[in-house]
């Protein structure tokens, strides 16, 4: 199905005015959909026979400090038995103050179990929490690390259980400069 | 009236030499039988994609080189193809025909490994000398054409930073004129072998919705028996001139999608490589290796999500610009990933031996797990 058709069938279930089309851009336009409503539209984009999307491709967290402070999700969504693709967005805000209160997103988990571990991934880089995942955890770094490191104003600790992050000076080589 | 039996927790690695890099898993056995099978990763985690926002987009080419050091060139290619779709940049057709060149040969080492380990896991250390000696007359001809053996930093955005030597495609066709009947042989060694048969044929079973729901990509996913390739379905660079098979997974080979279709697919997959090499060969045409631009790499603001078909499946860069010298977030999503998150499900029910069928029949190689 192209692009377009499936935006369609998309604006038909989730209503006319909320998701915003991103194509204005080079490369893969993409769909802001209200967290609200994402697992609504992820339940359907799975169901629907005409668009079957039954495999999700990559799910990333990404964050754009500046204004406002915002994370978002990214889902690839690609459909084997229709060959082809679609691109989802929800947005997050980072308010300075108890920035984990607000983010928060649904689970895609029990829809897409590939999800499990990519959204633990992004839990363990950005902090972003999602709601409804039954093994919530970090991934990759170890559980007692301080801070999500993909996030844009991460400090890395100078120390992990009394091990140094950093490597002393030897003289002539100026080391994280 | 059953034996009254434990429950013990078993911990597998983190060094364990079925492990394929460093990986740990947690298991809850009752004598030979897993309860439950948790992975534990993380151990080879250096950063990647933070390292990726830091440097300007040429700098992290060497980067992707340890993104999977069994298949650099695929690594590389995928990183390339990205950047220069993002910022428009044209590659020359003999650069395109070098870059296919590179990635399939890489696919047959690092099938070559792939297999050679599977055959170790199982208790078989001869086939593994076998394919390193293999191995080695590539990874020769590699080192003549860029330098390195392992990590190769060969691809450029606009080409490949070296033409080929001369000569370079007379001892690539020997080299194949001497690998294809070798295939035979493994065949004749371990693929028709009994023991090694009986021991995977039926174990560890992934049927076609599990392999779609958590996400299967390359061979793997051939194996459960659905039809798609990238290289053939969303063709890049020129894999849609070239002819070649897609090997699936049947019940002609055992069972659809379970550890022995999963090793024959890569056998298979390796003759297709022979195939498309000896089209390049044939097909090479003359002209630059690299459209080489003068001016400053731009990446205008905009997000692109680009998949190659790496030998471990599909490997997508998520590469979101915001116009600046470096990426503003670059994603790798590697097909190792999702073949860890399945092995949590999988391994339950499973044997303690058969574990390690199944790590090794899903090609994991820790540092694409963890980046």
């Amino acid at each position: 199905m192209e692009t377009e058709s499936i935006l369609e069938r998309i604006r038909r279930i989730i209503g006319d005015t909320d998701p915003v089309w991103v194509d204005d851009q080079p490369g893969d336009p993409y769909l802001v959909v209200p967290k609200e409503k994402l697992r609504r539209l992820a339940i359907y984009l799975k169901g629907d026979p005409h668009l079957a999307f039954d495999t999700l491709m990559c799910l990333s967290g990404v964050h754009n400090m500046g204004e406002p402070d915002e994370m978002e999700v990214v889902y690839h969504l690609h459909s084997m038995r229709h060959r082809h693709r679609f691109v989802l967005k929800v947005k997050l805000d980072r308010p300075p103050f108890f920035p984990h209160f607000y983010l928060r997103v649904d689970s895609v988990s029990s829809i897409w179990p590939a999800a499990a571990w990519m959204e633990r991934e992004a839990y363990d880089m950005f902090g972003i929490h999602f709601v409804g995942h039954n093994d919530f955890r970090r991934l990759l770094l170890p559980p007692d690390w301080e801070g999500h490191p993909l996030q844009k104003d991460y400090r890395e600790p100078e120390a992990y259980r009394e091990i140094s992050t950093t490597r002393e000076e030897v003289e002539g080589i100026v080391v994280g400069s | 009236m059953g034996l009254a039996t434990e429950t013990m927790v078993l911990n597998m690695g983190p060094h364990h030499p079925s492990t394929h890099g460093v990986l740990r898993f947690i298991l809850r056995t009752d004598g030979e039988l897993i309860h439950m099978c948790r992975p534990d990763i993380g151990y080879l985690h250096r950063g990647l994609e933070k390292i990726a926002e830091q440097l300007p987009y040429a700098q992290f080419m060497p980067y992707t080189d340890r993104l999977d050091y069994l298949a650099a060139m695929n690594c590389n290619l995928g990183y390339a193809i990205t950047v220069e779709r993002a910022a428009g940049i044209e590659v020359p057709l003999r650069a395109e025909y070098i870059r296919v060149l590179v990635a399939e040969l890489n696919r047959i080492i690092s099938h070559l490994i792939s297999v050679g380990t599977f055959a170790m896991d199982m208790g078989a250390v001869t086939p593994f000398t076998h394919s390193i000696r293999e191995r080695e007359w590539v990874n020769d001809l590699f080192e003549e054409l860029c330098g390195a053996r392992l990590t190769y930093n060969y691809i450029r955005f606009g080409g490949v930073a070296f033409d080929l030597p001369e000569g370079f495609l007379d001892r690539l066709s020997r080299f194949l004129d001497y690998f294809e009947p070798r295939l035979e042989q493994y065949n004749r060694f371990i693929s028709r072998n009994k023991i090694f048969k009986e021991r995977l044929v039926g174990v560890a079973v992934i049927s076609r919705q599990q392999a779609l729901d958590y996400a299967l990509v390359g061979p793997n996913l051939r194996a459960s028996g659905i039809d798609w390739d990238l290289r053939r379905d969303e063709p890049y660079s020129v894999y849609g001139d070239l002819d070649f098979d897609v090997p699936l997974g049947n019940p002609e080979f055992g069972v659809v999608g379970d550890c022995y279709t999963r090793y024959w697919i890569r056998i298979l997959e390796m003759e297709q490589s022979v195939r498309i090499l000896r089209q390049c060969i044939v097909k090479m045409p003359e002209g630059s290796h690299w459209n080489r631009s003068k001016k400053k790499l731009k990446v205008p603001p905009g997000e692109i999500y680009v998949r190659t078909e790496a030998p471990r499946g599909e490997l997508g860069f998520y590469l979101i610009s915001q116009g600046g010298p470096w990426p503003h977030r670059l994603k790798l999503r590697t097909g190792s990933f999702s073949a860890m998150s399945i092995i949590e499900e999988l391994g339950s029910g499973l044997m303690v031996a058969d574990l390690v069928a199944l790590i090794a029949s899903l090609d994991v190689v820790a540092p694409e797990v963890d980046r």
